[in-house]
């Protein structure tokens, strides 16, 4: 983003920027009840779907989590790696409020 | 208490307590949500958009990553139908949460469902999970948690649109490391689940390299889908679930 106010050039009507964020709002919502509508088409859930739906959760939410391994500086490495320990024995909120206490710790003291 | 909240007879949870879970567990999402929403309405103001259609993308879309890839994408005057397939695509994920979710949904009337699923954001299918997995799901829950959620990101958009980059660096305070770490609370909750290991591990290897070689937020659906299909493979646990999750119950609507 360079602050520059490349919109308002004429390659985009306020026409084509109101149709963007319409259809864009109906292709989410299609997304966001998609997986619904499918399931109500089968009716029934096989074993071996039901297994797999199960596993959505703890699937989805590892793959939010996983890049900071990699993406994030040192100090955010080692703040998820102690977090994820932490989280074996401590409720949710006190790990959320240790894991960003140490990130902005390390950040502040220029880690 | 004779809340029209539409909630089914045989149901004992407290609409009041509901909400004050729902509003519980959603405060701390906030604080890393509504900066990034301060953030979004800036940077679509400095972009060329007015402050309307800034709100009208938030408003819409209610979705972040996948309202900043547009902006960047009409920022460099790609064609319409370019920006609707990104958007598209980043939000896929979503299908993976419907689907999951819809087993959860047995409270819901036909148009609180429909509700739902306009407000269906990453934070509240993962509270929603968790919330299923212990109790049974209400719409008072849920809809709490998504109106709020939903109210509070037109908020900063359009705080964000006004005032400009109020918020120099949200990083400086840790808030863009709020939602990792919450995520991996959340994931940590459902470790007594059958195929818990295998299926995360995956997810993980999965998600890093994809990050890796087509950047986010290609890694949300790939890895998921990876450690899906793990799931899938190794089938239905044979002995009951660890998990102390109650059957779900399905109803006509």
């Amino acid at each position: 983003m360079n602050g520059e106010p490349l919109l308002s050039d004429g390659a985009w009507s306020v026409a084509s920027i109101w149709f963007v964020i319409l259809a864009g709002g109906l292709l989410t919502y299609l997304t966001r009840a998609g997986g619904h509508l499918l399931i109500s088409l089968f009716g029934t859930i096989p074993p071996r779907a039901s297994a797999a739906l199960d596993a959505v959760p703890a699937a989805v939410m590892t793959a939010i989590v996983a890049p900071v391994l990699v993406s994030g500086d040192w100090a955010e490495r080692v703040a998820i790696v102690v977090c994820l320990i932490l989280s074996f024995r401590l409720p949710l909120i006190v790990v959320v409020v240790i894991g960003t206490a140490m990130v902005a710790g390390a950040r502040a003291l220029g880690l | 208490m004779k809340l029209a909240d539409g909630l089914s007879n045989d149901m004992p949870a407290d609409p009041a307590s509901e909400r004050k879970e729902a509003v519980r567990t959603l405060l701390p999402v906030l604080l890393a949500v509504l900066p990034f929403g301060l953030v979004y309405g800036a940077v679509a103001v400095q972009e060329g958009l007015s402050v309307t259609e800034a709100m009208g993308f938030s408003g819409a879309i209610f979705a972040g990553a996948s309202q900043l890839a547009a902006l960047q994408l009409m920022g460099i005057g790609a064609p319409v139908w370019s920006v609707l397939l990104t958007v598209f695509a980043l939000n896929f994920r979503h299908v993976l949460y419907s689907a999951s979710l819809s087993r959860h949904l047995g409270a819901f009337s036909r148009r609180q469902k429909a509700l739902a699923f306009f407000l269906l954001v990453d934070p509240l299918f993962g509270a929603s999970e968790v919330r299923a997995a212990r109790t049974r799901l209400t719409p008072t829950f849920y809809l709490t948690y998504g109106v709020l959620m939903y109210s509070g990101w037109q908020l900063a958009t359009l705080t964000g649109a006004t005032f400009g980059n109020l918020i120099e660096d949200p990083e400086a305070f840790g808030l863009d490391f709020v939602l990792p770490v919450y995520f991996l609370g959340l994931v940590m909750s459902f470790r007594g689940r059958g195929s818990f290991y295998p299926v995360a591990g995956t997810s993980l290897l999965v998600s890093v390299v994809v990050y890796w070689l087509a950047g986010p937020p290609w890694h949300v659906s790939f890895g998921g889908l990876a450690g899906i299909a793990v799931a899938a493979i190794i089938g239905p646990p044979k002995a009951e679930p660890l998990d102390g999750r109650e059957p779900v119950r399905e109803e006509a609507p």
